[in-house]
């Protein structure tokens, strides 16, 4: 061995001195002839210790050392300071873990002993085979793409606009709002929605810093933590940037069709906003409704726009937007259990699911926030089914957390409009956490609600009669006969969010929502770096958790993603050798972060250094050995089974 | 046949099981002392040509150790652990060596008292099978991987 190597023991105190020989040891290090010193020291970790590590490296040229000491998860970051402080290199420091692995597991000494001369072996062998691995940077962008334009990606966007950051917003609808635009009351206390979120629309309007673009559909998301491309589709609106929403095109319009915003109880004009004061606050024209498209001459909104903004040749477009961080949030759907025959949902009758409830008790809703009938009178008698198509065999199998509380303030909202309407709800286990919770659950049940518990929720029947009355029967109850049903219903991802996470690359949990990093330490982080999660996506949320979890996904990005600093990388990453590649791409599909690409010129496969992780996985799997695992090559693990066995 | 102590390699990751190896130490339970560890960072980095030179090396039973399925910190790397080496286990008999030397574990970086178990039941199951012996075209064979 030409480079000097020197052993230093750990006595730990007695922690490894009472348990292995380390005279015993020293000796037997002394006469290997791979040590060129050895010392025993009471803590190597204490200040004294490295102290003395520093010095004795330093005093005796040492070029490499080993620690036979505690696990290196515990201490090796502290050794590999020591080392470079005196000029070395982290590789240039190794560990021998005698502690964990061996003082503390072996109560016979002398085979604790003989086991940690094979583990200081398997250190020493591994150790001049350890080459520097020199840290590397890139550049990162500092701004942010948000997908998706309800409360969270609302609430995301501000947070990173008002730190300085571009930040572009993709929203599938004409215009942003998501679930909470359509709504008049916010749980769990009944807020009123519109009062939060109008500010903060024209808050996003009014920022230079934030781009928003509707009707657009994300289709790819490439690149690393640092450096992402984002390109989506944008639908052809129609209507320039000119139109301010004025609406004076909406009467012309000869078009009457369903509204999707309305959930289908109320119509809009081919030309039509979601609703006055949105953000974009153009207009836009339905392609498949609007005369013009179906061949006619029709230019009535051409004809009453006093700002010229009708524009039928308008086409499709590709939006690409760079960002050192992507923040996803999507939502999720409506759980409608139409399917279900009991739940008595045919849109025709008195049923209604809890979100077209909401529509109409909302302002912007197709009653303008009247709540009537289908035949536009005054219900008297409400019955709401907490869990509805929830916990059961046929819908969803899980509780999603929130439809619990917008039962319960179902009570409040009716009562609102009809003071003198009865309100049942039908109710299994109540899922109402938080210190008010129960304070306003007393509330609604002095105020008029009347709770029937029910055992067997799946065995609860809703029917409509022939006088347009709906039935409920309850198991063990008195069966109901009311005017109103609202089934407060769970939520889920659709196929399309089911689809956008494949396109994103990021896994779903076993329910079908986007699945955290980690559920505790990192819960709105996606299991990719640099693409953050927050609301419903992640968990079905009312607007508090959605603005609470926008903020934690900012912040975090925000905390690494600073202007003028660049991001380390992790230096154990594989490497392929293109010389040696067959070009198999067997490594391609086995790589969990899709690090690596064929390259058609060099016909060989290439790792991505910005994107690989180093688990190592390609070099297991490639057939040619062309793969190294830097810190974990082939030669290093022969060399430690060899030290292990050999000892 | 008593008094052999069998040799074991344990290839474990870095992330979950060296950690249960850890714990264990923590909490001081005892397990036979020539199971050695050989870490990686993923137990996916595994090839079945380490665990084929363990036993050439002199190893009389081998084991890899990952993360529990869906906790993986490479997010699947252990998928293609277990793909690749419940296949080597059905290939080991072609050496000449029984499966019985090879385990595949999932341990967690708190299962210090399963990392325990495991060891043991591996270490006695080795013992009664006795000292590897590779002997004729399969020793020469081996020597070149």
């Amino acid at each position: 061995m030409t480079e000097k190597t020197t052993l230093f023991l750990c006595r730990c105190g007695t922690n490894v001195a009472d348990f292995v020989d380390l005279e015993a040891l020293e000796a037997w290090a002394k006469t290997n002839a791979g040590v060129d010193h050895v010392y025993t020291h009471d803590f190597l970790c204490a200040p004294a210790g490295k102290e003395f590590i520093e010095t004795t490296l330093k005093e005796q040229g040492s070029k490499r050392a080993v620690m036979a000491a505690c696990s290196p998860k515990l201490h090796l970051k502290t050794f590999e300071d020591c080392a470079t402080r005196v000029g070395l290199n982290p590789a240039q420091m190794s560990m021998a873990n005698i502690r964990e692995q061996c003082a503390w597991v072996t109560p016979d000494k002398t085979q604790a002993t003989l086991k940690a001369r094979s583990l200081i072996q398997a250190a020493l062998n591994r150790s001049v085979l350890q080459v520097d691995l020199p840290s590397q940077h890139v550049e990162c962008k500092t701004d942010m793409v948000v997908i998706g334009g309800g409360i969270a990606g609302i609430e995301a966007a501000l947070q990173a606009a008002e730190a300085g950051r571009k930040v572009t917003i993709f929203e599938k609808e004409i215009s942003l709002g998501g679930e909470m635009i359509k709504v008049e009351d916010l749980a769990p206390m009944s807020e009123c929605a519109p009062c939060l979120l109008a500010p903060r629309l024209s808050a996003i309007r009014e920022n230079p810093n934030i781009t928003v673009v509707s009707g657009a559909t994300v289709t790819d998301v490439l690149g690393f933590f640092g450096q992402f491309t984002v390109i989506a589709r944008k639908k052809a609106r129609f209507v320039t940037d000119a139109c301010i929403g004025c609406e004076a095109c909406f009467e012309p319009c000869p078009v009457d069709m369903q509204s999707e915003f309305h959930l289908g109880m109320g119509t809009h004009k081919a030309i039509y906003t979601l609703f006055p004061g949105s953000v974009p606050s153009a207009a836009a024209i339905d392609q498949e409704h609007c005369l013009h498209f179906q061949g006619n001459e029709c230019q009535a909104c051409i004809e009453n726009c006093p700002f010229s903004a009708i524009d039928f040749a308008q086409k499709e477009e590709i939006v690409e937007v760079q960002c050192g961080a992507v923040i996803v949030a999507i939502g999720a759907e409506v759980y409608t259990p139409k399917d279900l025959p009991r739940m008595g949902l045919n849109g025709k009758s008195n049923v209604f699911t809890y979100a077209e409830f909401e529509r109409l008790t909302c302002s912007n809703g197709p009653t303008q926030a009247k709540l009537q009938m289908r035949n536009g009178t005054v219900p008297q008698s409400i019955a709401v089914l907490h869990c509805a198509g929830s916990l059961c065999s046929d819908g969803l199998s899980y509780c999603s957390g929130v439809c619990c509380v917008n039962a319960i303030m179902a009570g409040e909202i009716i009562r609102k409009q009809i003071p003198e309407a009865v309100v049942y709800n039908i109710h299994d286990r109540i899922v109402f956490p938080g210190a008010e919770a129960e304070h306003f659950l007393q509330h609604q049940i002095q105020a008029g609600t009347r709770m029937i518990a029910c055992k067997n929720l799946e065995q609860v029947k809703i029917a409509e009669q022939a006088n347009g009355k709906i039935n409920v029967t309850i198991p063990g109850q008195e069966p109901l006969c009311v005017d109103m049903v609202v089934l407060s219903t769970g939520f889920h991802l659709g196929d399309k969010a089911k689809q956008f996470a494949s396109i994103l690359n990021v896994e779903l949990d076993p329910h079908g929502f986007f699945k955290s990093d980690h559920p505790i330490l990192n819960s709105t982080g996606s299991v990719l770096d640099g693409i953050a999660l927050a609301g419903s996506c992640l968990q079905p949320s009312h607007a508090v958790q959605s603005v609470t979890m926008a903020q934690a996904a900012v912040g975090r990005a925000l905390s690494r993603l600073v202007p003028g600093r660049t991001i380390e990388l992790e230096t154990m990453i594989s490497n392929i050798n293109p010389d040696i590649c067959a070009g198999c791409k067997m490594c391609i599909s086995s790589c969990p972060y899709k690090a690596i690409r064929f390259d058609q010129e060099k016909k060989s496969s290439t790792i991505n250094e910005a994107i690989c992780r180093g688990c190592g996985t390609c070099a297991a799997t490639c057939p040619s050995n062309a793969i190294t695992a830097r810190h974990f090559t082939n030669e290093q693990l022969l060399a430690e089974v060899k030290g292990v066995l050999h000892g | 046949m008593a008094n052999f102590e069998p040799s074991i390699v344990a290839f474990v990751c870095n992330w979950c099981s060296y950690g249960g190896a850890d714990s264990a130490g923590g909490q001081k339970l005892a397990y036979p002392a020539n199971v050695r560890l050989v870490r990686v960072m993923c137990s996916g980095r595994i090839d079945p040509e380490h665990v084929v030179a363990a036993f050439r090396e002199g190893a009389d039973g081998v084991m890899v150790m990952g993360c529990h399925p869906g906790n993986c910190h490479y997010r699947n790397g252990n998928h293609k652990t277990l793909r690749r080496f419940r296949l080597f286990e059905r290939m080991l008999f072609q050496f000449g060596i029984d499966k019985d030397r090879f385990m595949l574990e999932w341990v967690s970086a708190g299962e210090g008292q399963k990392f325990q178990e495991v060891t043991m039941a591996m270490t006695e199951r080795v013992r009664n099978l006795g000292p590897l012996v590779i002997s004729g075209s399969v020793a020469q064979e081996i020597s070149h991987a």
